[in-house]
């Protein structure tokens, strides 16, 4: 059989499975033992390939920000931060849309999970949302769209597994992701003022309320200083940020804040033990689907079918990729999307003279998009689950919000300068800069 | 409150969920695996902070990195086989919920005996790798190879299982349960 209708039947067998209802990392699995069998290859070493593909320490990260996520849900001390960000933009019109996403800035900034944000805005901010009679459509659309922020604004999961797989600067990457981060979440901030509903509008908070609002969240709001500080300064590897910021919420933030959590502890590392172990399963299979595409010269053909229309041209090639990755965020869940696709990008990248962050940064704001678009919206649907609205509505209203997403994949494609402009200042190396000869600065690639 | 109430109750030891896809006798393994999710999390992030620590104060330990790794391998594929009995894993699609009688039936026999099938190469070929293994030794400690790919056929061995428990459990009671409607989109009006 040739390499074309292997990798059809294989990506075909994936697709199939996986809508039919068996859980994606099984159906990624399976799509790669039937390619197996028509290849030289032998089961063993695709089998081998599913242990290989998690055995990288980078990937520890993952569950160490997951942790991190679910000990601030689960210990219920965020309240604090949506207390700060209520004196901050409550008194605006929409007060508490305003709240839903400045909050998901703020907590982007500790977890590194959209899920984790929509379990939080839901149980906290929602109920709130209701009694001021915001429409729940809505109220589910703005957290969905929100809580994309978790995936740029530093730390990101989603960073974390395509440095890993892509051996590009995770470091450099949550830097990258921040100008997308903050533009969603401004864009998200206008439309809520202009567009949105009205909520009930309430007094400027004191300067005083204010004072008080972030001596209350000082201790969480140290969580984004201790990743981004350890990182930066050399002291941590992101492993170690995300299990410092860990250590410091049960040997500091519960004991002090919520000590009567401390006995739930056992429970919180269950749950999230096994909660660390679904995008992983997911990575497993991924990566022996990457493994056989790479076999079948995958990247090769795509590369150059994209080539074909793009040249070399930079933005070109970013721009097919966004919309590659905008069809394939709406029907494949981020993770294995990064991982199976990963030798395209690279080869891509290399095609067209692209910085390895910028075409990170590019490609996961594309991917975070698709948490909210039907039909695999995750961010969405579990959002209006919680908020108890059919998803259907939830859809429609998030679809004027398509908008912020598409005008800030715009700019992150169009600006590399603005993206990097944070990377080059403060890890410059990540972006392939190096030190110049005679002492000054650094010299960086164009 | 039912957000609240979803919440504590997904964190169960045993989930309730899918009670009639469920032997009794198999509860005491999904708390099994729950509990040894909480060990290895639990593990890691402890051999990481003492890493951290020891390398901190000029001692470090470097065995800490091999358990780590090992306490997370270990901890994504029992993760696997845990996710199966409480119907966890990520999927694209969960097109049978609105579904009832006979194509429920096909459709939700054949998604299981595709997951049996995996299963089936990741514990026979997982295990081969791991005799294999026997003689491939990690650094510095010389610890084979076997400590961390052994999982990947214990937990397709477990998958296996909780796949057939699954069958013949919907076989006996049906597929549909009460919880068919949960986190599911509505068709459009």
């Amino acid at each position: 059989m040739s390499s074309g209708l292997l990798l059809v039947l294989m990506g075909g067998l994936f697709l199939l499975l996986g809508y039919m209802g068996v859980p994606v990392a099984f159906a990624i699995i399976a799509g790669v033992l039937a390619a197996t069998a028509f290849t030289p290859i032998s089961f063993q070493s695709m089998v081998g390939q599913l242990f290989h593909g998690i055995d990288s320490e980078t990937l520890l990260a993952v569950p160490f920000f997951l942790l991190v996520g679910e000990l601030m849900s689960s210990a219920d001390v965020t309240h604090r931060m949506i207390r700060l960000a209520q004196t901050l933009v409550g008194h605006l019109r929409g007060g508490l849309a305003q709240v839903v996403t400045l909050f998901s800035m703020f907590f982007a900034g500790i977890s590194g999970s959209s899920a984790a944000d929509v379990a939080v805005l839901s149980r906290t901010v929602a109920p709130e949302m209701d009694k001021e009679r915001y429409d729940r459509a809505f109220t589910a659309a703005l957290i969905a769209s929100a809580s994309t922020m978790a995936n740029l604004i530093p730390p990101s999961i989603m960073a974390v597994v395509y440095g890993a797989t892509g051996n590009v600067s995770i470091g450099g990457l949550f830097l990258g992701g921040v100008v997308p981060g903050v533009l969603i979440g401004v864009g998200l901030m206008i439309y809520s003022y202009f567009f949105g509903p009205v909520g009930t509008m309430k007094k400027r908070a004191r300067l005083v309320d204010i004072f008080v609002a972030a001596r209350g969240s000082a201790l969480p709001m140290v969580i984004p200083v201790i990743i981004m500080g350890g990182i930066l300064t050399g002291w941590f590897t992101p492993t170690e940020a995300g299990m410092a910021a860990a250590a410091y919420i049960l040997l500091v933030l519960i004991p002090v804040l919520n000590p009567r959590h401390v006995r739930r502890l056992p429970g919180d590392f269950m749950y999230t033990g096994l909660l660390y172990s679904l995008p992983l399963a997911a990575v497993a299979g991924a990566s022996a689907f990457g493994w056989m595409l790479a076999y079948l010269r995958g990247p090769d053909t795509v590369a150059e079918y994209i080539s074909y229309y793009a040249g070399t041209d930079p933005r070109m090639i970013m721009l097919l990729l966004v919309a590659l990755f905008v069809i394939l965020g709406d029907f494949i869940d981020a993770i294995p999307a990064i991982i199976i696709f990963m030798p395209i990008i690279n080869k891509l990248t290399q095609v067209g003279r692209i910085n390895p962050v910028h075409m990170g940064v590019v490609i996961i704001t594309t991917l975070v998009f698709g948490l909210i678009t039907p039909p695999y919206g995750l961010s969405l649907l579990i959002a209006s689950k919680f908020v108890g609205v059919p998803f259907y509505r939830a859809m429609l209203r998030s679809f004027p919000l398509y908008i912020v997403f598409f005008a800030t994949i715009a700019f992150t494609v169009l600006f590399p300068d603005v993206v990097l402009w944070l990377p080059k200042q403060l890890l410059p190396q990540s972006v392939g800069c190096f030190p110049n000869p005679n002492g000054t600065g650094w010299i960086c690639p164009r | 409150m039912t957000a609240v109430t979803d919440f504590a109750a997904s964190r169960a030891l045993i989930l309730q969920r899918h009670r009639h896809l469920k032997w009794k006798r198999l509860d005491p393994l999904e708390a099994g695996l729950m509990v040894l999710c909480g060990v290895c999390i639990g593990g890691f992030t402890l051999c990481v902070f003492l890493d951290v620590v020891t390398r901190t104060i000029g001692h470090p330990w470097l065995w800490l990195q091999q358990a780590t790794t090992a306490f997370f391998a270990w901890g994504v594929f029992i993760g696997i086989a845990a996710a199966t009995r409480r119907n966890d894993h990520i999927y694209l699609a969960e097109i049978t919920r609105r579904m009832t009688g006979t194509k429920r039936w096909a459709i939700e026999t054949f998604n299981r005996l595709v997951v049996l099938i995996v299963a089936g190469f990741m514990a026979w070929f997982g295990y081969k790798n791991a005799m294999l293994d026997l003689g491939s030794f990690r650094m510095p400690w010389l610890i084979p190879l076997t400590v961390y790919t052994g999982v990947v056929p214990i937990s397709g061995v477990v998958v296996m299982l909780f796949s057939v428990e699954q069958i013949v459990k919907g076989w006996q009671n049906g597929f549909e349960g009460p919880e068919d409607d949960e986190l599911l989109p509505e068709p459009v009006e």
